[in-house]
C-alpha cells in the first residue's frame, strides 16, 4: 500500500508541475488542446447549421405534399404541379447549401443532421413523379437534379472561400437508405391520395395505387430484414396502407359498380344502407 | 326507413356535389376563409420553427459558456475567463433579443415550449456566473433586469411608430426554477473539480448552499411544474455527492497534503496507516 502511495504522489507532483506550465498555457499539450477545441468546435458547429437547413427542408417538403394532395379536389391540376415543382426547386436550393457545407467532409459523420430532410424530399419528388408518371422515380434520377453549378456571379467571398482546385460543380448523393425510407414514406402519401380520391368519385385511381403499393410492398419484403432498421418499422406502417387501399379498392368493387358518384363517399361511411340496392351483385 | 335515409344522404350529397363545384372556381367565401386560416397557421409556424432554431443557438452558446466557466478551479487568472464568460453571455442576450422580437404583440404562453430550454440554459450559465463571482444566488428579478432591449435608431424604419423603443423579455418563474435545477448539477462538477485541485474551502460553502437550494425546492415539492420532480431527484443525487466529498475532506483530508488530495479521492485505504487520531 504505502508503494502505490508513494507512486501516487510522485505522479500528482509531476501532476502540479504541469498544472503550473498549463497556467502559462504555453506547453505543447495545452496548444494541442486548443487545436482540439477549435476541431470539435467548427465540427459541432456545421453539424448544427446542417439541422437547421434539413429542418427548412423538411418543412418546404411537407408543404409541397400538402399541396399535391390537392390534385383529387380540382379540376386544374396542372397548375398545382407546377406550383410544387417550383416548391421543390426551393428545396433543391436549400439541398445545395448541405451540399455546400459538405464540401470536403465525410458525409457519413454529417449523416444523421440531414438525414430527416433528405427523406421528407425524396418523398415530396417521388409523390409529384407519381401523379405525373403513375410510376416510380428511380433514385438516379432524383441525383441527376442534385447537380449544382457554382456560378460566376456568386458573393465574391464565396470564390475568394473556394480553392482554385475545387470543381465548379457540386453534387449531392442521396443514399439508397435514404431512397428507401423516402418511398416507404410515400406509400403513407399514396394510401391518402387513394382514399381522397374516391371521396371524389375517382374509381379507377384506387386499383391503380393497390397494384402500384403491392408492388412497393414485394420489393420491401424482399429487402426484408437486411436493411437499415428503420425500414422494418416503415414495412409495419406500409402494411396498414396497403391494407386500407385494398379495402378501399374491395368496397368499390364489390359494393360501388352501381351507385352514383356522388354517392360514393356515402357508401364509405354506411356500408349497411344500400343493401336493398345490389340485388345481383357478385 | 332504409330508403328514407338513403334519400336524404343522396340530397345531402347532391348538394355537397354542388359546393365542390362551386369551390372548384375557388371563389366561395368558405375557400377565401380557409385561405386566411393557411396563412394564419403558416404564419404562426413559421415563427415557432424560427424561434426553435433562435433557441438552439441560445442553448449551444449558454453551454459553452458554462464549459468555460469552469475553467476557474484550474487556472490562478479567474478574472480573464469571468470576463470571456460576461462576452459569451452578451451574445447570449443579444439573441435572446431576437427572441423578443419574435414575440412581440404575441402570446408567448402559445411559443413557450418553443424557447424554454434555451432560456433554461440560460438561467443555468447566468446563475453559475454571479454564484462564482458573488458566491450567492441571482434573483428572478436581476435576471429580467439585464433583459431589457433598446431599439436602436437606425431600426425605426422597420418598426410602426406606436410600438414602444424598449422591449423587454420576462423569463417565466418556471423556467427560472429549472435553470437553477441545472445549476445544482454545475456547481456539483465545480466541487469535486476543485477538491481536485486543492481548494478545501468550496465544497463546504457549495454543500451549505445546495442544501439550501434542495431545501427550497422541497418547499415547493410536487406543486410546481411536473419537471420540478425529476429535477429534484437530481438535485438529490447532487448533494448527495457534494456532501460525500465534504466527508472525505473533513474526515479524512485534514493531515493530507493538498496535492494528494485528488488520490484521496481514488484510493481511500492507501492512507488507512496515516490516520491515527482523527475523528
Amino acid at each position: 500500500c504505502m508503494v502505490s502511495g508513494e507512486g501516487w504522489s510522485r505522479r500528482n507532483a509531476e501532476a502540479a508541475q504541469e498544472r503550473d506550465a498549463h497556467a502559462n498555457s504555453s506547453s505543447p499539450v495545452i496548444a494541442a488542446f486548443k487545436v482540439f477545441q477549435q476541431e470539435l468546435d467548427t465540427r459541432h458547429d456545421k453539424y448544427e447549421r446542417l439541422i437547421k437547413i434539413s429542418r427548412d427542408v423538411t418543412i418546404e417538403s411537407k408543404r409541397s405534399i400538402f399541396l399535391l394532395h390537392r390534385v383529387t379536389n380540382i379540376p386544374d391540376t396542372e397548375g398545382v404541379l407546377n406550383e410544387a415543382e417550383s416548391k421543390l426547386d426551393g428545396v433543391r436550393q436549400k439541398i445545395g447549401q448541405i451540399a455546400e457545407e459538405l464540401r470536403g467532409e465525410d458525409i457519413y459523420q454529417f449523416h444523421r443532421a440531414f438525414t430527416p430532410g433528405i427523406q421528407e424530399y425524396v418523398e415530396a419528388v417521388t409523390f409529384l413523379h407519381y401523379i405525373r408518371h403513375r410510376s416510380l422515380i428511380s433514385l438516379e434520377e432524383i441525383n441527376a437534379r442534385l447537380v449544382f453549378m457554382k456560378t460566376d456571379n456568386a458573393d465574391p467571398k464565396d470564390s475568394a472561400e473556394a480553392p482554385p482546385s475545387s470543381a465548379p460543380v457540386l453534387t449531392f448523393q442521396v443514399t439508397p437508405a435514404d431512397y428507401l425510407l423516402g418511398v416507404a414514406d410515400l406509400t403513407g402519401e399514396l394510401m391518402r391520395l387513394c382514399i381522397g380520391s374516391v371521396g371524389n368519385g375517382d374509381i379507377d385511381t384506387p386499383f391503380q395505387l393497390s397494384q402500384f403499393l403491392r408492388q412497393i410492398h414485394d420489393g420491401f419484403s424482399y429487402i426484408g430484414n437486411t436493411g437499415p432498421y428503420e425500414v422494418s418499422k416503415k414495412l409495419h406502417t406500409l402494411r396498414q396502407s396497403l391494407g386500407k387501399v385494398e379495402d378501399a379498392c374491395y368496397t368499390l368493387r364489390v359494393r360501388g359498380s352501381e351507385i352514383p358518384k356522388h354517392m360514393l363517399a356515402d357508401v364509405f361511411c354506411t356500408r349497411t344502407t344500400h343493401m336493398d340496392a345490389e340485388e345481383g351483385v357478385v
